[in-house]
């Protein structure tokens, strides 16, 4: 198979001679004509009877595909997906959205053009080709022009051939064998480049990582992110304290909270609840027991904690007799102040959501200690 | 790629009329690649070293500038309300208007089937490049952080929204950023086939590799001639629509606004006109360049310098006309603070840079009338070094001067460039002459496999192709 014969080249010193031999090679031979020049030669493609070019139709479909998908993409964002008012303009104001479209539209029929004919029509890039390591390459792109004949798959006679270049008027000829086709990959040469892959990778990672630690990326224009004030929390020396930020003065009062001066649960029971017993307020209430309390007393007051208690301390049955006893002050002063394991709820509550948490805890006592009088009768049985 | 010319008959031509043969004296294939291909594996000459010398301290000056401008804030220019746009978006507009001559040359004299363009098509095309490399630097240092100008992408993102498509910054945007991937396609494309003659040439295995990598194994098949020689044509059909649409978007960024003096139709045409006669100043003083130290006077002649001073000459009378036309408009739209502008444009505090805008654009280029002053290099290389700076100054006149007295008058400004504002000025004509000089010394100058095609007795009789 390696040493099949690819093509029967002659080589010519003119662009004329070439184009005359042409009429006289091409009758009297079943194989693929081609011609190697250094450059175009006018009515080339007639002499060797080569199809036009569709290089035309390619560009000018995706010249349209270009131009459509351009316009209908800023349509659907200008007017659609995001739609900005830009001059009081109207959202779909395609006269504005051409210019882009006209460019896009040059775009793809350029690269269509040139990128399709080099890669798509002509099949490159093709090193392997035997034109390319024959003798006569470097003579061809420099002056010479070659008539190849070439197998194509047929069997060649290479001496009737020659003698028809010849007679044509071919001052060199040369025959060029099929290239040895390409092995399979060899596991030794694919271990090679799987390990060099793997190792550059390393390599890159360690450097990237130690470049980045080492190296800091310079943010540009820094001092945007360095302002000249001092921030909560921050440690500062110019107060003797060290702290950066300045306590507020003694007994000051902050809006919304009053002071609770009450230090002992049983001073509380004079408390009253203000707030009246509205859905609204239970609704409140609910809300903040599901979010504060119901993590220990459980989701409905009865002391089985949503999440299991990882300490000892025994969280209290809301609905037990004990706290149904409770007046409503009571209730109020263990959420301010905590009890036992519980800490204050005072900064999470304000009063107006403590109480409102206290007349929910009364529905949940209310609920879980029901009577059957409670059920209506009609629905007894 | 494509060389044949309306089919005249030369011999019942007058002198005057005919076609001047594109080369000087024997020229043939073989000596056409050893002329210019063969100084690529050369060493560079000293002067070479020393001008690169040159042109990379400047450019590293801008470089260090533009590090410090990135780091500090953009306090560090001149610029401030009302005049938020200077030297940045000046420079801008400049390069990319020094590009539009190479896609000119390569596209649309193409169309017109020119010849003498092949023998400058490689340079220009890879100024273009250059040039609008550097003019690409410019809007992004002038956002002040330019590591976000992703987001004037569209893309998918979590923040939800979308570019302004409406705006003509963002149409700025996709004209520059398509520009430059064209004009980088054509370029490449045309570079294909010498670099499939390097690739054979050469004998180091180094660059063997490096230019049949790049060459993509390019054979000169007759099967792939036919899609290339189509590809190519199309897409010069298709840039020079593309080359006009550009310089007219930028226009836009202004016409667009309602600035008076901005707010003007003239505006793109007038745009387009003034980046093609930059641009051409541009190529003219490289060419002489080139054509001087490269030995090349053979190939890049007295014909090919000529016919671009006349395109320099038609383009300075486009823009006589053009500035005529912004007195009358701002006369003809009964509007005071149109006059005002207009008004401080010859006789405000940019009085100075108005007038040299005149005199260097308008004035000076008229000296082409005169055949003598097309063929000599003095005049040339005056007329040149006099456009670009006209040039550079009329977008200094048309940002700053329409822009320091707005309707407020307690905010009018007088600007100022400062230090770092020249330096990052000074380190874009280093960068853009870095390239320049690499380009040389790394690809051929000339289109070879263009001029090959154009060479006396390169085609065959019948079509069209024995002017001998």
């Amino acid at each position: 198979m390696s040493n099949q014969i690819f093509s029967v080249l002659g080589l010519f010193d003119s662009a004329q001679q070439l184009m005359d031999a042409i009429p006289v090679v091409k009758p009297k031979v079943k194989a693929r004509l081609d011609a190697y020049t250094p450059y175009p030669i006018h009515g080339m493609e007639e002499a060797l009877g080569l199809r036009k070019s569709p290089v035309g139709g390619m560009v000018f479909v995706m010249g349209l595909i270009g131009a459509i998908a351009t316009m209908a993409f800023e349509l659907w964002t200008e007017g659609m997906d995001y739609p900005m008012v830009t001059a009081g303009k109207p959202a779909f104001s395609w006269q504005a959205f051409v210019p882009i479209m006209f460019e896009v539209t040059v775009l793809f029929a350029c690269f269509t053009s040139g990128l399709g004919m080099l890669f798509l029509l002509n099949r490159l890039p093709f090193f392997r080709h035997p034109m390319l390591h024959s003798k006569s390459m470097p003579l061809i792109t420099r002056d010479k022009f070659a008539l190849a004949v070439e197998a194509d798959g047929q069997a060649l006679d290479v001496d009737a051939i020659t003698a028809l270049l010849r007679a044509a008027g071919a001052r060199t000829i040369e025959v060029l064998e099929q290239p040895a086709p390409l092995g399979l990959i060899s596991p030794n040469f694919l271990f090679r480049v799987v390990a060099g892959i793997a190792v550059s990778c390393f390599v890159a990672g360690y450097l990237t990582y130690w470049g980045v630690k080492l190296f800091p990326v310079a943010i540009p224009m820094v001092h945007m992110l360095d302002q000249p004030r001092l921030d909560p929390q921050r440690e500062d020396n110019f107060f003797k304290d060290g702290f950066g930020m300045r306590m507020p003065v003694a007994g000051t009062v902050a809006r919304g909270r009053i002071p609770f001066t009450i230090r002992k649960q049983d001073d509380a029971s004079i408390l009253m609840n203000p707030l009246p017993r509205t859905d609204d307020v239970l609704k409140k209430g609910r809300q903040e027991f599901t979010i504060y309390c119901s993590v220990c007393h459980g989701i409905l007051g009865n002391g089985v904690p949503s999440l299991t208690a990882a300490y000892g301390a025994k969280p209290a049955n809301l609905v037990s007799q004990q706290f149904r006893d409770y007046p409503d002050g009571k209730i109020y002063y263990t959420i301010v102040m905590g009890k036992n394991a519980m800490p204050s709820y005072a900064a999470d509550l304000s009063e107006d959501e403590r109480w409102s948490v206290v007349h929910y805890v009364r529905v949940l006592q209310r609920a879980m200690n029901a009577k059957d009088t409670d059920i209506p009768k009609e629905t007894r049985k | 790629m494509n060389s044949e010319t309306f089919p005249l008959p030369q011999d019942m031509l007058p002198e005057a009329l005919k076609t001047p043969p594109v080369t000087i004296g024997p020229v043939s294939p073989a000596s056409l690649d050893e002329q210019v291909l063969a100084p690529v594996e050369r060493k560079p000459p000293l002067a070479w070293f020393i001008a690169f010398a040159c042109t990379s301290a400047v450019m590293l000056l801008g470089i260090s500038l533009i590090g410090y401008t990135i780091a500090t804030g953009i306090g560090v220019w001149g610029n401030n309300i009302p005049v938020a746009w200077a030297f940045d978006i000046i420079n801008f507009v400049f390069w990319i208007g020094i590009g539009h001559a190479g896609t000119l040359i390569s596209a649309i004299l193409l169309l017109f089937r020119a010849r003498w363009r092949n023998a400058v098509s490689r340079f220009a095309e890879a100024m273009t490049i250059f040039a609008v490399m550097v003019a690409g630097l410019f809007p992004l240092i002038h956002v002040g952080r330019p590591w976000l100008a992703f987001w004037l992408m569209p893309y998918p993102n979590q923040r939800g929204i979308w570019p302004n498509f409406r705006s003509p910054l963002i149409w700025d945007v996709f004209a520059v950023s398509t520009y430059f991937s064209v004009s980088l396609l054509f370029w490449y494309l045309g570079l294909v086939p010498d670099l499939a003659s390097l690739r054979d040439r050469t004998k180091s295995k180094l660059r063997k590799f490096f230019y049949a990598m790049l060459s993509v194994g390019w054979r000169g098949s007759a099967s792939h001639w036919r899609h290339f020689e189509r590809a190519y044509l199309i897409i010069a059909g298709i840039a020079t629509g593309l080359v006009l649409s550009v310089h007219s978007v930028v226009s836009f960024d202004f016409a667009v606004s309602l600035v008076p003096g901005w707010h003007m139709t003239i505006f793109p045409p007038y745009f387009v006109t003034g980046a093609i006669f930059a641009g051409f100043a541009m190529v003219v003083m490289a060419m002489v360049m080139v054509r001087t130290t490269m030995k090349l006077e053979n190939l890049i002649t007295m014909y090919h310098l000529e016919v671009m001073n006349k395109i320099i000459l038609t383009c300075s009378c486009l823009m006589g006309y053009a500035y005529l036309m912004e007195g009358f408009t701002a006369w003809y739209s009964m509007n005071k603070f149109i006059h005002h502008t207009f008004w401080q444009y010859i006789a405000g505090d940019y009085r100075v840079e108005c007038w040299l805008t005149i005199v260097c654009n308008i004035v000076i280029p008229q000296l082409f009338w005169v055949r003598r002053f097309r063929r000599n290099y003095f005049t040339m290389i005056l007329v040149a070094l006099a456009v670009t700076t006209g040039m550079w100054f009329e977008r200094f006149v048309i940002i700053v001067s329409s822009l320091h007295q707005d309707y407020m008058p307690s905010a009018w400004f007088i600007y100022k460039p400062t230090l770092v504002d020249l330096g990052i000025l000074a380190g874009s004509f280093g960068l853009f002459f870095t390239l320049v000089l690499i380009f040389a010394r790394v690809l051929p100058v000339i289109a070879t496999t263009e001029m090959k095609s154009v060479l006396p007795g390169a085609q065959p009789r019948h079509a069209g192709g024995s002017l001998e």
